[in-house]
């Protein structure tokens, strides 16, 4: 949590230009898909943007302002997708998403969360995943076939999703490590990411979840993990470090997404994609493995006048994964990618994170159908992704707009390129 | 909340309970936009409402009027002085009314208030068509701009946007519907001049009417044919751009020896029209070019070891040639401005051939970079005058640091429009946070000095510039009190 004074720095250098709420303007192609926001776009009130939310974050502080209805509403709403936060740092470099998040963190500690986000801490509590499934089947998806070495350099970090509702995946990414010749280790007793629980500012629960992998990584003596959970990828990677006060650079692993891991193995001619695969698809980019996946560089404020922010790492949000999941679908035989108007960092987020898909499944349907929208206008056959909230809340909303594309994960397309 | 509460629920039957709000947070994040006075007083609102179409504005505006109600209009939210000075106020928020019709043919747009710039320039460029985008950024609003002053450095060749209106649509203080050349007899906003009447000056008034004249609601604008290549983005996040085609733009950066022989020329290529962008360039534009993509805090490192030294720069003129047509145009264009740069003895550079700021206008609100600690004072009317401006205003500034910081007397932007007719001079003044009473000190000056060269400001205050300009508030008051008996409309 930035300490106050920063948090009213913060929100106070706003000058509400209205920037965040539009993706890049270069790169805008059309009236229809210029926006970046989803609150803003859905509701259209200030309050549901990210000018909006610091500014009533002022009158907060200052005793102004309750969290009403409405409030609460918009905070909570708010994907926590970051497009407003990296169209900021072209002008303002305000950091956005932090004063958002600690905001959270206020509403939390007044005890005004949501109960479906406090449900998600209890399921945590007591099983170690927001399902609330069985500990125990955390790795029933390795069945009999999946052999994960007793000792490796590699931990491959599975995470709710894939775990307990997409065990496929889960398998799918085994055997693209085993191809790539690759040992592996699977955590003995990996806990859930605590990436929601983050998310949605129940910040000492993520905090417990954080200290007990970090724990267990460093116990495995593994110095990289591999995870396809783009939301584990950025916990792991991003909210770990700033949870312990630390910098990326300062973890004792390196995390890698594992499409940066395939693309590497293809570059390296470690594995080849042989099989053809005929499908014209489309890529959406997940903000958690984009412009959110960052490294994170823990800084101490410092100002010298007028406003030089002394010896701070500014996250800009081109230093997220956009490349090897295109690079990796470009070298795939047979398959066409063609991409939509709001890319990479300029993504359109697909409804699902910042607890909006546990809280508001409404609204994040709704925002899943603009992007879908946006796909279809494209004229692919299929959506591909590389996270599986993504991938289920866009699935979703294509079959809700009978749109008859299908949606799949990358690690599918991948699977399906190097044969089973 | 506004009362009497019966005035609110009958807003909740005209737009629906979703688009209208009285939650204290909804109103608060409404107190005021951008480009507000930091001592004017602001109030929240009472309640904030979004109208859909022509008719709920009208039946809101009526709303208004049977209970009294003061109203204040706003869209996409980056503007000029659009706040609630009265309790019980209610924001009408434009953003709903975002329709973009654009007719090829005849080459013009109609636009709801709610279409930024960026957006409508989007659709535009796929057919081939282009309108200028506004210099405070592509974020904002087609409608609100063009209807205030539609400044933009494009304005070079298409001259201000406000002379580029056609037929309106306007909902008056009263809930009269008003509707403005050709668009007043059917449905076709293709004339501003008629058939029918044309009130532009009025809805202009001196310097944009700022919702004090009730509710524009669609404006039709004349749009441009443009090249049919395709101009390509090329970035990241905080440092992009748009790469030009190279066979029909180029752009040239030209240093004089002198300030006279930089404005000479630049009365000499609008004498040949030629070019797309004519402008100084002042050393500020230049650091924040330099330090792209590092950030306020970037920028004022490099500046205070930078800045002294660009300063010390000859006059800098940024010309970007267009080849509308052919590139045999472009080959015309840059051997005329060569010609125009040797009779002036200068000394011209090509530049990369890319634009951040004026198709788009990405980084128009590059003065933000600075943390959002300037003010800005701007006045119209000749290049000699604005070079006649700027020379007194870097007296005044001088006098008053701080809070203005030490900018090296800088930033005077010479940006000519219609080939050098009409010229701006804005100067883009670093302040510091603290003294805001220093800097409105500053501004009084700058507004005193303004009015006695004879210059038009952008936000000009009445008090000095009434007596200069026939006493122009009084007509105003006339003007308002005939179209707003019950004073409601944005009331002071």
């Amino acid at each position: 949590m930035l300490k106050v004074e920063e948090y009213k720095h913060q929100a106070e250098t706003c000058v509400r230009c209205s920037y965040c709420k539009l993706i890049d303007l270069n790169w805008v192609k059309s009236s229809r898909f210029s926006r970046q926001c989803p609150i803003d776009v859905r509701y259209r009130f200030n309050l549901y943007s990210a000018h909006g939310l610091l500014h009533a974050a002022l009158a907060e502080l200052d005793n102004k302002l309750e969290f009403t209805p409405k409030f609460m509403e918009a905070l909570w709403q708010c994907t926590l997708c970051g497009g407003c936060d990296i169209r900021c740092k072209r002008n303002l470099d305000v950091e956005v998403l932090q004063v958002i998040q600690d905001l959270r963190e206020r509403c939390v500690e007044q005890g005004k969360s949501l109960p479906e986000h406090k449900l998600l801490a209890t399921n945590v509590k007591k099983s170690h995943n927001i399902y609330g499934a069985a500990a125990g089947d955390r790795r029933k998806w390795m069945g009999t076939d999946v052999k994960p070495a007793p000792r490796a350099d590699i931990v491959y970090f599975v995470g709710d999703a894939y775990a307990y509702r997409h065990p496929e995946i889960a398998l799918a990414t085994a055997r693209l490590l085993e191809k790539a010749g690759f040992p592996f280790m699977v955590l003995a007793d990996e806990w859930s990411s605590g990436h929601e629980l983050f998310a949605t500012g129940q910040v000492a629960a993520a905090k417990e979840m954080a200290e007990h992998n970090v724990k267990a990584i460093q116990s495995s003596g593994a110095k990289t993990v591999i995870t396809g959970d783009a939301e584990a990828y950025k916990t792991l990677k991003v909210d770990y470090p700033r949870m312990m006060g630390k910098s990326t650079a300062d973890m004792p692993y390196t995390v890698l997404h594992i499409t940066e891991f395939i693309d590497q193995q293809v570059k390296d001619g470690k594995i080849k994609f042989t099989r053809r695969v005929p499908i014209k698809v489309t890529y959406h980019d997940p903000c958690n493995l984009g412009r959110l996946a960052e490294p994170w560089y823990q800084w101490e404020p410092k100002y010298e006048p007028p406003n030089i922010a002394v010896g701070k790492t500014w996250r800009r949000g081109d230093k997220g994964v956009y490349m090897p999941p295109r690079d990796i679908l470009k070298g795939i035989k047979g398959l066409e990618l063609i991409e939509m108007e709001r890319v990479k960092d300029n993504t359109w987020c697909c409804g699902y994170g910042g607890g909006v898909g546990v809280a508001f499944p409404d609204f994040a349907l709704w925002t899943a159908g603009e992007r879908v929208e946006e796909a279809r206008q494209t004229g692919a056959e299929a959506i591909v992704s590389a996270c599986p909230n993504c991938k289920d809340v866009l699935a979703s909303a294509a079959t809700a707009h009978n749109t008859g594309l299908k949606v799949y994960d990358i690690t599918e397309i991948m699977l399906r390129a190097v044969g089973k | 909340m506004i009362t009497p509460k019966e005035a609110y629920e009958t807003l909740q039957s005209i737009v629906g309970k979703e688009w209208v709000s009285d939650d204290p947070a909804i109103c608060e994040a409404d107190r005021y936009c951008s480009l507000s006075s930091p001592t004017d007083e602001k109030r929240r609102p009472g309640a904030s409402i979004e109208p859909a179409n022509t008719e709920e504005v009208r039946a809101i505006v009526r709303v208004c009027n049977r209970y009294k109600l003061p109203f204040v209009v706003t869209s996409t939210f980056y503007g000029a002085g659009t706040y609630c000075r009265k309790d019980n106020s209610i924001l009408i928020d434009l953003k709903r009314m975002n329709t973009i019709e654009i007719d090829d043919q005849n080459m013009y747009a109609v636009v709801g208030p709610g279409v930024p710039f960026a957006a409508l320039q989007g659709d535009l460029l796929k057919r081939g068509l282009y309108t200028f985008v506004a210099g405070c950024g592509g974020q904002s609003s087609v409608l609100a701009n063009t209807v205030n002053m539609g400044d933009a450095p494009i304005g070079w060749r298409t001259g201000l946007g406000y002379q580029r209106i056609l037929g309106v649509e306007w909902v008056l203080p009263d809930g009269e519907m008003l509707r403005m050349g050709s668009f007043s007899q059917g449905d076709d906003f293709f004339w501003g001049e008629g058939p029918g009447p044309d009130l532009r000056g009025l809805l202009r008034g001196c310097a944009g009417h700022q919702s004090r004249l009730g509710v524009v609601t669609r404006i039709g604008v004349k749009v441009f044919p443009f090249v049919s290549e395709e101009l390509k983005p090329d970035g990241w996040a905080y440092h992009t751009t748009m790469n030009l085609p190279t066979n029909r733009f180029k752009w040239y950066n030209i240093r004089f020896n002198t300030r006279d022989d930089a404005i000479n020329a630049m009365f000499e290529i609008g004498r040949c029209e030629i070019g797309l962008v004519v402008m100084t360039v002042p050393p500020i534009f230049r650091g924040v070019a330099r330090t792209r993509g590092v950030g306020c805090a970037g920028f004022w490192e490099f500046w205070k070891d930078a800045g002294a030294k660009l300063a010390a720069a000859a006059t800098d003129v940024r010309v970007l040639l267009y080849g509308i047509g052919s590139n045999k145009r472009l080959a015309y264009e840059e051997k005329v401005l060569l010609d125009v740069v040797a009779d002036f003895k200068g000394s011209a550079r090509e530049a990369p051939c890319r634009d951040e700021t004026n198709i788009m206008a990405a980084d128009a609100i590059c003065a933000n970079v600075v943390g959002g600690r300037f003010s800005s004072e701007v006045s119209y009317e000749s290049i000699n005058q604005a070079v006649r401006y700027s020379k007194v205003v870097d007296e005044i500034c001088d006098r008053h640091r701080p809070p203005i910081l030490q900018e090296y007397n800088s930033t005077d932007w010479f940006c000519p429009y219609e080939l050098g007719y009409i010229a701006k001079m804005e100067c883009l003044r670093m302040a510091a946070v603290e003294g805001i009473e220093g800097l409105e000190a500053w501004k009084a000056e700058t507004q005193d000095a303004c009015a006695a060269g004879g210059a038009y400001a952008l936000v000009p205050d009445n008090k000095v510039f009434g007596p200069v300009w026939g006493n122009y508030p009084e007509k105003e008051d006339a003007i308002r009190a005939l179209f707003d008996p019950n004073k409601i409309s944005a009331p002071e």
